[in-house]
């Protein structure tokens, strides 16, 4: 069955992009010498944490004893809802205890933490103390959330036009329901952190989270400590993806509270199955929509209602919501639309931020309405996508934003083109009728899908960065951020765009790890938004310096060299130079400075140039008491999204891109072979092409697994039961698709984000699915062999399984063993 | 102990990074070498290094191997062919898969001196990366080329190392931690009274699954019997009949003699676990671990396979050695017709008759590495002199599946119905029968329903093949 037989050289013309600069730590990572939470060496009397935690969906905590796990030798600290001074947190709502005290609503809500001297007495600790439950009736499902109206927050609606009397007006109307699967985030470095106790009563807090601020808000908060007397570091992450956005603070806080009861340095990291019992995923969603159409396919109006999954506390999950509603239009526009959403309150673990952020849900709604639509008027899926497209004339969306810069048109014709998507869509009918070609009637489908996401955070506020820039006398650079590295490639763009301020080469520049002391107030590195505001600060401070750099280097010109600070300055016989904010990084009119090569350049209006290299400058400015530093602050200008309206700017601009993805289905298992994938997309003008890419391929195949193999199954208790990787198949390298083309348009047009670049960490993985629609074009070929009259509409949940996708092709099969088995887990 | 843990905390080696703690991520990977017990030291010998999970491997079996880590793949400042290419390709992002990965590829580069696409995609289907795609690791893999001066076993075949190495396996072990007592016996005699004394034992093979057992906080065994150092157990024998092998030979092996003796099982062995789990794995271990869903026990129900088992009563007098057939082997849900203290020894298995068609089949959620809902084996020879004319005629039948049954199990029934004229209407039948006639659970990786409509059509898949010739 394995079939490997494509060209060795397929990936060839996608990868050879070594011009790019390697990532920063490129070299570190493939040596092994990167450093991550737990590669810190263990320091003396160090104690290694571990959690206590509820097997139960819902229950009351009727009895807690630690005292028989503090009798076990090395066993040295217990730490419980009594010993938190502040016990309540949450990012939007404060709605989740750090320790819960009386009550658990979900497994893996924890309820004690041990601090032992060994891992072996850490287990037998864990296993000593003594918990009696009393299970409660639980909420299981946004069903049973929604029969007994268990929210969080409140119903909210974006609307343009009148969705109602659209769709009455509409020739041809269809209605569903739409079911979407979680997705566990898998990063390979589980959830860590390590606190180290210093001088009075400070806490130096090293945590693998994209949100150093909240973690150390969090932590302080739980210890009852000021906030001042909390630094957190993150250096790098092991992956994150969203799942440490949130859900990192209170790892962190348990680590705190157990070296601020101990005075000793505490450690925990969480192995993997504990991670996926205990933290949130991509939130389920159920999507009930109707959708209005001509006899043409194109769209007239549609009216959605999502509920999210949004598991027993806040968490993100109104923000992710909120996404998830402002992408429902995606590509298309819809003239006249209402859509709701509500979270539910249920008992699982809290959902959170993943990769999209709500993003995909939305997506997912239209590009299988889409399908459908095509299905019903007897057109190609393409056809009815580019008639609904955005463009002249039809560009508003449902929020009243414009969409401005859109490359959509062109991505779609050139993608068509590119993938021969005609001509293969013809081959894939005659290969579905051909038993010659194909005796075991594997069914193959194809889709073309489209992209159009959102950058920046829909909360305002959110939408700020800093930046700290310190040059040295040497030449060189430190810059420090609020910016967290998690493979992403961050530090990499943002030292390119420094680099390239000074005219130095990339390893002039040092990224600095990103600490709360020097970066405070800042902003989760979420939303693909990492390098856009912090790099923009970074570029912000680089100008600074060079406005001051720039006016001393007119100076120096006048001056003659023996007469330099370098050469005065310890005797005090030359006036000092003073600068002020009077020059440019560009200089001026008449003397235009340029940084290049390690060089600094004066020209002036003749053409006569002086140069002076960068690290003589630098020591000059000092020498004279010049700032060579500078820390710089940045605001995303012009939005404006009214949340209680639902109407607003939104979004600074969008991210696009399509896919054409093929599939094979095995008519005897349901599994899904990808054949073939080609993805193009508009990244403006990248900082850095490989990184780029890696994060299209990368986030690609990641959302893939969420759309086929990704399935998290839970047992009547509500405790997940694929939480580990024997259970939970996240892609492989076989997985990978047969044929895989990606590739990026030259867009200079994007003038609104930092260097004409766009944000590429999210967008890519809602390409994904194309894969999905691909599956179910396939089952609905399988299905409706001939142009009938009556259309079968399959509905596919995601993620599509080996076993949906066999009943989607075979229900009759599966009818007579379902009847049998009405408890079967689906 | 866990290697991976040891090397981290004890030896100071954070490169090797743990994840799942099970062998299916590949982010512990290292190279281990282990000269054979009983072989005599040749001078020149070098150690021959292969890739495994070192999260699920016992320290205490580590004693006379010789481990290369991450950390030993640099030259000074310059990077191995690996690490290169892994570089130059960015196929490294968050970089907490990379060490596992360079060091999968370099096992790679140890036996190869490049590779094709299939070849490297074999070898990192034990690796797990969430950020790349995959793409750029593939192209990486495509593009490296070993080099004799970063050959690992040229620059670590140290003669005085490769001698030590060989004298530590020449004798027993016995290690004692924390109530468990962990014994590695140099004969089979001392095994089987070891085994005999101490009732409630288990035998430690390369720990694939009680490595896991432990890493997740299961209570281990108080006694635990390692048969790595018993020179006899490494033994292959191939003969016209068939393969016997000793309960050391590794997956690896199995496969490799197994090209010959059943095509069929190779190639399905493709699919079955890692490089990093199939060099240390055995076939007797997947077969004493009893899973219902053990891949290679269907293939082994229908081709003739028998175990060898040899046990020492009251630890006195002589070995006492006794085959079972596979089908006589599994009495219920990991339960074995074993005496206590019998241990298996080898296993052997019947070569496939050029006039039968055999084929072995598993559903799983995942193609590779993934571990299935439903396994099946089927095999037929059919009557010669009427080909072409008319439907053949299948003369006997075996078919076989797992995941249907607390043991994976024969199917008589659809067997005997099988026999007679192939038709459409025979084939249907028959899938219809083994549909009716297993009860399998619903757990997580399907329904009941998905796996008695799987079972079905799998074969129906391979009736159809022998239909159409």
């Amino acid at each position: 069955m394995a079939e490997h037989t494509s060209t060795p050289t397929r990936l060839a013309a996608i990868i050879t992009d070594q011009g790019s600069v390697p990532h920063d730590s490129s070299t570190t990572h493939v040596t092994g010498k990167s450093e991550y939470i737990d590669d810190r060496p263990m320091l003396k009397g160090e104690l290694h944490c571990g959690l206590v935690y509820s097997p139960y969906a819902r229950a009351r905590v009727r009895r807690l004893e630690t005292a028989p796990a503090l009798a076990i030798p090395g066993v040295v600290c217990a730490v419980t809802a009594a010993d938190v001074a502040h016990n309540v947190w949450g990012t939007i709502f404060q709605d989740q205890p750090i320790i819960a005290a009386s009550e658990v609503n979900f497994v893996g809500e924890v309820v004690a933490v041990l601090g032992a001297e060994t891992k072996e007495a850490l287990a037998k600790g864990l296993a000593a103390v003594v918990v009696e439950w009393e299970k409660l009736p639980a909420i299981r499902s946004v069903a049973e959330a929604v029969a007994a109206k268990s929210f969080i927050g409140s119903e909210r609606t974006i609307a343009t036009g009148d969705a109602a009397a659209g769709l009455a007006r509409s020739p041809h109307r269809i209605a569903g329901t739409l079911e979407i699967g979680g997705a566990d985030h898998f990063y390979l470095e589980s959830q860590a952190a390590v606190v180290y106790p210093r001088e009075d009563g400070q806490l130096e807090v090293h945590s693998s989270t994209q949100h150093p601020t909240e973690t150390q808000h969090v932590v302080a908060e739980a210890c009852g400590v000021r906030f001042s007397d909390v630094v957190c570091i993150a250096k790098r992450l092991g992956g994150a993806f969203g799942g440490k956005e949130s859900q990192a603070a209170p790892i962190a806080a348990y680590a705190a509270l157990v070296a601020k009861q101990t005075g000793r340095a505490a450690r925990l990291v969480l192995s993997k199955d504990d991670d996926m019992i205990i933290t949130g995923k991509r939130n389920p969603f159920r999507i009930e929509y109707q959708c209005g159409f001509d006899v043409d396919g194109r769209i007239i109006a549609m009216d959605a209602m999502l509920h999210a999954d949004g598991g027993a506390y806040a968490d993100l999950s109104t923000a992710i919501m909120e996404r998830a509603m402002l992408h429902c239009d995606n590509a298309y526009f819809i003239p006249n639309m209402r859509v709701r959403g509500q979270v539910c309150r249920t008992n699982f673990h809290p959902h959170t931020a993943f990769r999209g952020f709500g993003g995909p849900k939305g997506v997912a709604l239209i590009e299988s309405v889409i399908e459908d639509i095509a299905r019903v008027v007897g057109r190609d899926a393409l056809d009815v996508r580019i008639l609904n497209c955005y463009g002249p004339g039809q560009d508003m969306t449902p929020y009243g934003q414009r969409v401005e810069d859109n490359h959509l048109p062109e991505l779609f014709a050139t993608l068509t083109e590119r993938c021969a998507y005609r001509a293969r869509r013809a081959e894939i009918a005659a290969w579905n009728g051909d038993r010659a070609r194909n005796p075991d009637g594997h069914p193959r489908g194809l889709s073309l899908t489209a992209v159009k996401f959102g950058i920046s955070f829909t909360t305002r506020f959110l939408n700020q960065g800093n930046a700290l820039v310190n040059l040295h006398r040497d030449g060189t650079v430190q810059v420090s951020t609020g910016a967290v590295e998690m493979g992403q490639g961050v530090n990499t763009r943002i030292a390119a765009i420094v680099a390239e301020q000074f005219g130095l080469p990339t390893e002039s520049v040092r990224m600095m790890p990103t600490s709360t002391e020097k970066n405070a107030n800042t902003s989760p590195t979420a939303a693909s938004a990492g390098t856009d505001i912090n790099g923009a600060a970074a570029l912000q401070a680089c100008e600074t310096i060079r406005g001051r750099l720039s006016a001393l280097a007119i100076r120096l010109r006048s001056i003659p060299q023996e007469s330099w600070a370098g050469k005065t300055a310890a005797l005090g016989t030359m006036p000092e130079i003073t600068v002020g904010s009077e020059v440019s990084p560009r200089g001026t009119d008449e003397q235009r400075v340029e940084f290049s090569d390690g060089v600094v350049t004066v020209t002036d209006r003749s053409g006569s140039v002086f140069s002076v290299g960068f690290a003589a400058l630098v020591r000059e400015a000092y020498l004279n008491r010049i700032s060579v530093s500078e820390y710089a602050h940045y605001r995303i200008p012009d939005l404006g999204f009214d949340k209680l309206t639902g109407k607003g700017k939104a979004f600074l601009y969008f991210t696009q891109g399509v896919a054409a993805s093929e599939v094979e289905l095995d008519r005897h298992t349901g599994e899904v072979k990808v054949r073939r994938v080609d993805i193009l997309m508009d990244m403006g003008r990248p900082v850095n092409h490989a990184l780029d890419m890696g994060q299209v391929m990368g986030g690609f195949v990641q959302g893939m697994g969420w759309v086929t193999t990704e399935h998290l199954v839970y047992d009547d208790n509500g405790k997940l039961l694929s939480h580990s990787p024997s259970t939970y198949k996240i892609p492989n390298v076989q997985d990978t698709p047969r044929v895989f083309n990606a590739d990026l348009i030259f867009n200079h047009g994007n003038t609104v984000n930092v260097r004409g670049s766009k944000a590429s960490g999210e967008p890519p993985l809602l390409l994904s699915l194309s894969v999905w629609t691909a599956v179910r074009d396939a089952i609905m070929s399988a299905r409706n062999h001939s142009k009938t009259e009556n259309v079968h509409l399959v509905p596919l949940a995601i993620p599509a399984t080996a076993e949906r996708v066999l009943r989607g092709l075979s229900p009759e099969s599966f009818a007579i063993w379902d009847t049998q088995e009405a408890s079967a887990v689906h | 102990m866990m290697l991976a843990e040891w090397l981290r905390k004890e030896a100071g080696l954070s490169g090797t990074k743990i994840v799942c703690a099970e062998g299916d991520c590949g982010a512990c990977t290292v190279l281990r070498a282990f000269p054979r017990p009983g072989a005599a030291f040749v001078a020149g010998a070098a150690f021959e290094y292969e890739a495994m999970n070192s999260c699920i491997a016992t320290v205490a079996q580590m004693d006379g191997a010789h481990i290369v880590t991450v950390e030993g793949m640099q030259r000074g400042n310059e990077l191995s062919p690996a690490q290169h290419a892994m570089r130059v390709c960015h196929a490294s992002q968050c970089g907490y898969c990379t060490p596992g990965f360079v060091m999968a590829l370099s096992g790679m580069l140890e036996k190869h001196a490049q590779a094709d696409e299939r070849m490297a995609m074999n070898y990192l289907t034990g690796n797990l990366c969430r950020c790349t795609g995959y793409a750029p690791i593939i192209q990486a893999a495509l593009t490296v080329r070993a080099t004799e001066q970063h050959s690992v076993a040229l620059r670590y075949s140290d003669m005085n190392a490769v001698a030590e190495s060989i004298t530590a396996t020449e004798q027993s072990m016995r290690v004692s931690h924390d109530g468990v007592e962990l014994f590695a016996p140099a004969t089979l005699r001392e095994a089987v009274t070891f085994a005999a004394l101490h009732p409630g034992f288990r035998v430690i093979g390369a720990a694939t699954d009680l490595g896991v057992q432990i890493n997740k906080g299961k209570p281990m065994p108080a006694a635990l019997l390692s048969l790595h150092l018993v020179p006899e157990l490494y033994a292959t024998k191939v003969s016209r009949a068939g393969a016997t092998f000793g309960a050391r030979v590794t997956l690896a092996e199995v496969r490799r003699v197994s090209e010959d003796v059943a095509p069929e099982f190779a190639q399905f062995l493709n699919l079955f676990a890692s490089p990093q789990i199939k060099n240390v794995a055995t076939l007797v271990g997947n077969i004493a671990n009893a899973s219902p869903i053990g891949d290679t026990l269907p293939f082994l129900l229908i081709a003739g396979g028998t175990v060898h088992v040899a046990g020492r009563p009251g630890g006195k007098g002589p070995i006492r050695k006794r085959s079972i057939a596979m089908t006589e082997l599994y009495l219920g849900y990991k339960q074995l017709a074993l005496e206590p203290g019998e241990i298996i020894t080898h296993v052997s298995f019947q070569r496939t008759p050029s006039r039968e068609v055999l084929r072995l089949c598993k559903v799983s959620q995942r193609k590779d590495l993934d571990i299935s809902a439903v396994s099946g084996a089927f095999a037929v020879t059919l009557g010669t002199g009427r080909r072409g004319k008319s439907a053949p005629c299948v003369t006997s039948a075996r078919i076989a599946y797992g995941g249907v049954a607390a043991t994976p199990v024969r199917m008589p029934d659809a067997e005997q119905a099988l026999c007679g004229e192939l038709t459409t209407e025979r084939i249907e039948s028959v899938a219809h029968l083994i549909a009716g006639s297993i009860a399998p659970i619903s757990d997580v990786r399907g329904s009941g329903a998905y796996r008695r409509v799987t079972a079905a059509y799998i074969f129906r898949r391979f009736g159809n093949e022998v239909l159409r010739g």
